[in-house]
Formats: structure tokens, sequence, C-alpha cells
């Protein structure tokens, strides 16, 4: 039976697992949220401009997946996501860790890093847009410079906070220059690059929300725009949902075991 | 034979930290240890003797006089010269096991004889059964046990203790003198131990150094003559040398830590 009490213990379990706090409680507030949800919309006068209910939204993604437009908007996004924030990671990183171990490198390139980090990833889209297009290209380039900031300073704070008593340590046992960055400052930072690669993975998916609309590349940014422009509020809705679920998996099964378990294996946060 | 280690007319002033004004920590440091030598250096807060260690350990530029361990002139740090700091300065990323082989990973010996040296050196200070553990699920005397396993473990011609018990309680800190006691036996390494504790330095000493109040100047030099395998605490405790030679580096201290108070 599905409904046994076996199959229903598990699904506590899926809950308290995936919630990490009280299930229960967290169930409340969603069912709440989309009482409340239902009830404002039945009382408009025209829901499917205005609200569509939580059923209707519902309905719409069936329609969505069956034509097959949701997987692929979808697989697009994230594709997005992947390259451009793995390309901002892997030049943030190095880039961090070289402002965090040279300090004249630090004081030539800091103003310049805090200049550009006030200028949004949106601010910067029609200078992209004139030189590239509206490309995959531009898009690319605008989640990398938006991903790129948080991992570099994060990165860089990182290097700075590791003890002095380590480097001096492994210097005393004949460590070079060299192998004190890779036995030192490098896994030193790692709980700083599991922390910064999470905020700017963040961030980078913001901006591919963004940059789509603009850009006007199919993705979930793009169907919510043009959705908006047919007036079909309900897939509106839906895009909007997708991406906060999306966020939601991703950080919850991805980024943040990988942040907690660099931290807590070596007994950085005292708890 | 000639001594191990060499200081000679050693002065040293530094820059505070705060006001920029200069600080006279060394003046005129002469003194020798021999191979094999357990020599410990005490003396008031402030008497220069972690500046003095941080020179030997070549993380501290000298320019007046000359340090030399061999004959060789010490310029920056080395891994003939092993250091133990006062806060257990082992790597948090990494196991005990492989905290004790760093020396010998950075070196490039063979996984093989690596393996092998560590296990011995594990074995030495007691840590059989936590070879696979992080230093955060150790406790305080375990991770001193580990930083000494460390420096040992890359056979340094010389093993420099920079108050390495001062942050343990009062019982692991005496467990941990009889051990590096047994050590020092066990290993025959030259050490020179810094220590702001009277007990410790007549306990642990061959000689025992004693600094002036700032400027640091080797003040008097106290020979303590317990043979290694005497030295316990229960036996110390009665023990006439033992007794005397703590009373006379007490007295000196003592001397000193009032002129620290009277200026």
């Amino acid at each position: 039976m599905l409904l046994s009490r076996n199959n229903l213990n598990r699904f506590l379990a899926f809950w308290r697992h995936f919630s990490g706090a009280n299930a229960i409680n967290l169930t409340l507030v969603i069912f709440g949220i989309l009482l409340v949800w239902t009830l404002i919309s039945h009382a408009l006068e025209n829901p499917d401009r205005y609200l569509p209910s939580p059923i209707a939204v519902a309905l719409s993604s069936f329609d969505m997946v069956y034509e097959g437009l949701l997987p692929s908007y979808f697989g697009d996004t994230i594709a997005r996501l992947i390259v451009g924030s793995i390309f901002g990671l892997a030049l943030g990183i190095p880039f961090g860790l070289m402002l965090g171990i040279n300090r004249t490198v630090a004081d030539m390139f800091y103003p310049i890093m805090n200049f550009f980090q006030s200028i949004s990833g949106i601010a910067i889209f029609p200078i992209i847009v004139v030189w590239f297009g509206n490309s995959d290209k531009t898009i690319f380039i605008v989640i990398l410079y938006t991903s790129f900031f948080p991992i570099a300073f994060t990165v860089l704070s990182g290097v700075r906070e590791i003890p002095m008593k380590y480097i001096h340590a492994v210097r005393t046992l004949g460590g070079s220059r060299f192998q004190i960055v890779r036995d030192v400052l490098l896994p030193g930072s790692l709980p700083h690059i599991a922390t910064g690669s999470r905020l700017s993975i963040g961030f980078a998916w913001r901006a591919v929300i963004a940059g789509e609309m603009l850009a006007g590349r199919e993705g979930l940014g793009w169907m919510i725009f043009t959705a908006q422009d047919v007036d079909r509020t309900s897939e509106v809705i839906l895009g909007m949902l997708l991406i906060g679920l999306s966020w939601i998996i991703l950080d919850h099964y991805l980024l943040r075991p990988f942040e907690s378990d660099t931290i807590e294996r070596w007994g950085l946060v005292q708890r | 034979m000639p001594a191990k280690l060499v200081v000679q007319d050693l002065t040293h002033h530094y820059p505070d930290e705060y006001t920029g004004e200069s600080v006279h920590a060394l003046e005129k440091i002469n003194l020798k240890v021999e191979e094999g030598e357990l020599v410990t250096v005490v003396g008031p807060s402030g008497c220069g003797k972690s500046t003095l260690l941080n020179i030997l350990a070549g993380l501290l530029p000298y320019r007046e006089g000359l340090v030399t361990v061999d004959g060789v002139k010490i310029e920056g740090p080395g891994s003939d010269r092993g250091v133990v700091f006062q806060e257990h300065a082992i790597l948090p990323w990494r196991s005990v096991s492989k905290n004790i082989g760093h020396g010998l990973e950075l070196k490039g010996t063979p996984v093989q004889q690596r393996k092998t040296r560590v296990a011995a050196f594990i074995k030495l200070v007691g840590l059989e059964g936590f070879e696979d553990k992080y230093p955060h699920e150790l406790s305080g005397g375990m991770k001193q046990r580990c930083a000494v396993a460390r420096t040992l473990c890359a056979d340094p011609v010389v093993m420099l203790m920079d108050e390495p018990f001062a942050a343990v309680d009062a019982q692991t800190r005496i467990t941990l003198q009889e051990e590096l006691n047994r050590i020092a036996i066990a290993t025959k390494k030259t050490i020179i131990f810094i220590t702001h504790a009277v007990d410790e330095a007549a306990f642990l000493g061959d000689r025992c150094f004693v600094f002036s109040a700032r400027p640091g100047r080797l003040k008097a030099i106290v020979d303590i003559n317990i043979a290694r395998d005497k030295r316990i605490w229960s036996e110390m405790n009665v023990d006439k040398e033992f007794l005397s030679s703590r009373d006379e580096i007490l007295r000196l201290v003592r001397e000193e830590v009032n002129v620290a108070i009277e200026e």
C-alpha cells in the first residue's frame, strides 16, 4: 500500500533530511503559502492575468513539459550556469590566492577589484552587448564577471586569515615557497574557497536569468520574459518557482555539503 | 669536538609593533650547546628568549653577531633546526600521521621509508591508534606530542622548543616533561628548550641558561648534574641536587623579575 506506515515514515525522514530543521513546520508553512495564494487568486476578477492559482500553474507546467519547452529551457539555463561559473571560479580562485600570497600584487589590484565589484553584471550588460551582440557569449561573460568577484575576495581574505604559525612551522620543516603554497595556503583557504564558491554560484544563478532576459536567449529567464508579453502569467510564476527550487536543490545537495565537509572535518569551526 | 650550536656576540634590536621605537631585545649573547645536550633557557617575560629562538630557527634575520650550527652560519629557516612552537602549530587539515611525516614528504623521502619512520615516531610519542585522527580530535597534550614527533621525524640536527608545554594543564605538563626526558634519552637529540617555568627548566636541562631582564643577557649558567634516567618527578621532589639547582635558578630569575618591576 502506498499509504502504509512504513512509507509515511520514509517520507517524513526524507523531509527531515531535506529541510534540516523541523520538517513538519516547513511543510505547514508551504501549505500555508499555497492556501493564501489560492484564496487570493480566487478573490481576483482576472486571476489568469494577475495571479493564477497554484493548480493553474501546475497545469501549465504539464503543458510545457509535454511540448518539450520546459526541459529544453531548463537545460539551457543550467548549462550556462555551469559553464559560466566554472570559468568564473577557475579564474577567481587563483587570482584570490595570488592576491593573498603577495602583498605587492594585492595592493596593486585591490582598488581596481573593489571598483569593478560595485558595477553589477547588469550594469556591464549594455557594453558587452555592443561587443558581442545578443549572443550566448554575452551571457557567458556576464556570468563569469558576476561569479569572479565574490570568490576572489573570499579567497583573498581566506589566505590572509591563515595563522602565521602554520607557515612558520612548514618553513622550519624545510618547506619551499611553493610547498608552503601547496601545503598551507591552499588547504588553509579551502573552507573559504567552499564558502566563496557557494556565494559566487548564487550570484551567477541570478545573472543567468537576468542575462537571458536582456540578451533574449532561450532559457528560464527568457521563458519568464516572453510569457509576460503574451499574458501567460502562469508561465511567469512557473519560471520563478523553478528558479527558486533548482537553487535550493543545488545548494542543499551540492554546495552546502561541500562547504560544511571541509569546515567540519578540519574542526575549523568550533561547535 | 666543536659545539653543535654556537652563538657569538649576538645583539638584536627590533622596532616595537605599536610605537615603532627600537627595542633592545638581546645584548651580546655568547653560548655554546654541545651535541646531545638538552639546555633550557629561562628568564623573565620580555627577556628576549623567544627572540633568541626565532633567530636560531631562522625566522628572524639578525645583523649583529654570528650563529652557527655545525660550523655553518644560519641564514633563514632550514630542516637542520626543527621547531616545536608554543601553540601546537600542527596543520588542522592533515591527519596525525600526515603531520608527522610532513618533513619527510617535503624532502621527497620515498613513501615506504616514510611510513616506517612515521610509525616509529608515532610509537615514540605514544600516539598509536590516532594515526588517522585530525588535530581537532586530539587533546592539548596529544597535539603537542604530535608536534614533537613531527619535528623529530624530520631528523633535525637541533630541536628548538618554544615554551611547548605552557598551554597544557598542570597534570599533562608533568607527563609531557617526563616523556620529553625519555625521548631525549632515546634519540640523543640536541635540544634547546625555552621556558618561563623554573621547575621545568631544572627538571629537563643538563644546563640552564638564565637570561636577564631586557635587554636580554646571559646572566648565569646553572649545571644540573642528574642522570637522565633518574629524572622522574616523584624522585625529583626529594632530590637534593634537583632542589638546590631549582632554588639557584629561582633566585637568579627573581632578581631579574625584581629589576623588571622596579624599572
